[in-house]
């Protein structure tokens, strides 16, 4: 009896010195915040995010004919979960949903997004469905004309990170080296 | 009094302290909910120039929506959006900007929304005047901040005055819809936010996610 009273006087003084351990994140780590349910397509039928229920899931809102920061942050990604060993890395699934639906159909935007990694999948709908579901992840998109002819999407940059749970835990700022967001993962895999 | 029990005795008031001195020291930090997500948005702003929620990102954001002309009687959101502004103007905010949106319902019409900006005193800068077509609106406002707005077909708009205070992570933190708040309500908002921010690193963020865990939110 006295002995475990000790032990718990002694854990409630340590508490406070064994968060100054603490692993710091590279992205940005919040509380589990709700984010709403979506239906999407992919190569292979209807997708939701409940689908992925149990797993990471790792956001990017994206497009295939984007010239730079698409394929730089599905590139990251891709480096960053071929540095987890087998048993972590089957445990994060990264999802890239299309901001041009127009041009990125389910086959087209998933084999885009499998070119990373056979992993990873690639998710697109109508442009009302995207706008909806981008809105619910703060996202922003916009068609912009080139001055050839045609046009880009200009979009936000960032990575949302899933829980369990479908939970938004952690957002990446565009950028983040491989080595960070496979530590980040790491930390999620062990505590998320 | 037997040694055993007086180590019980002692070791129940430690925890005990020590459980009161994390209550009290995470009640005070009285962190600001998370929300959820602030929709994106890309919007015309009084220049002309684009404004999109990327542009803001970063920076703690006041919102609040209504038509060109100002509110109705009783519901004036422009002169507590005024306060706000000349009360956080002798503020240092360099390390975390602040700035204010105010999002017109009735018109996306550049000189509409400048003249609106100039009635109310808006520099531009810190504080802009937006709006969009209304499909978009549709999307950004009722959608995206939950707010309801209904186009008449006079071209007056009902409407309800809220402000929405959005932090550097474009994450909605505070939504102010039943009744109106003063200035002192989203100034103590607005400060929660930079503390939080500025915290956002070491044992100091653990501390505010710790308050973000045991719900030490503020009260009206």
């Amino acid at each position: 009896m006295t002995r475990l009273l000790g032990t718990a006087l002694l854990a409630s003084l340590l508490l406070p010195l064994a968060a100054c351990d603490r692993y710091e994140p590279h992205g940005t780590l919040i509380e589990p915040m709700a984010v709403p349910d979506f239906t999407l397509v992919s190569a292979d039928g209807e997708v939701r995010k409940s689908d992925f229920e149990g797993q990471l899931v790792v956001i990017f809102f994206g497009f295939t004919a984007c010239p730079d920061v698409c394929p730089d942050t599905m590139g990251r990604l891709a480096r960053a979960v071929r540095m987890l060993d087998p048993r972590e890395a089957e445990q994060i699934q990264v999802l890239l949903v299309s901001v041009d639906p127009e041009r990125d159909g389910p086959a087209e935007i998933d084999r885009y997004a499998s070119r990373f990694d056979e992993r990873f999948r690639g998710l697109t709908g109508s442009r009302e469905q995207i706008a909806t579901v981008a809105s619910g992840y703060g996202i922003f998109f916009e068609e912009t004309p080139l001055e050839g002819g045609g046009y880009t999407v200009d979009h936000s940059a960032y990575t949302i990170v899933l829980n369990r749970q479908g939970e938004t835990v952690l957002i990446w700022r565009y950028g983040l080296d491989a080595e960070d967001l496979a530590d980040d993962l790491r930390y999620l895999i062990r505590n998320a | 009094m037997s040694r055993e029990l007086r180590i019980t005795l002692i070791a129940s008031g430690a925890l005990v302290l020590t459980g009161a001195l994390l209550y009290a020291s995470l009640f005070t930090l009285g962190v600001l909910p998370r929300l959820g997500f602030a929709p994106g948005y890309a919007l015309t702003a009084a220049s002309g120039d684009r404004l999109t929620s990327e542009d803001l990102r970063g920076s703690v954001v006041l919102y609040t929506f209504a038509p060109a002309g100002g509110d109705g009687e009783g519901r004036d959101t422009g002169a507590v959006m005024q306060e706000v502004r000349a009360r956080l103007a002798p503020e240092d905010t360099a390390d975390v900007p602040v700035r204010m949106v105010s999002i017109v319902l009735d018109t996306d019409a550049p000189p509409a929304l400048a003249a609106a900006a100039s009635r109310a005193g808006a520099d531009g800068d810190v504080w802009r005047f937006a709006s969009g077509p209304h499909d978009a609106l549709r999307t950004v406002v009722r959608d995206g901040f939950g707010v309801w707005f209904d186009r008449q077909a006079d071209g007056s708009v009902r409407y309800d005055p809220v402000f929405v205070v959005v932090d550097g992570m474009g994450i909605v933190r505070a939504h102010h819809r039943v009744g109106l708040p003063g200035a002192d309500i989203l100034l103590r908002d607005i400060r929660s936010i930079l503390r939080e921010a500025r915290a956002a690193t070491g044992p100091a963020r653990l501390a505010y996610e710790a308050a973000h865990l045991f719900q030490c939110y503020p009260t009206r």
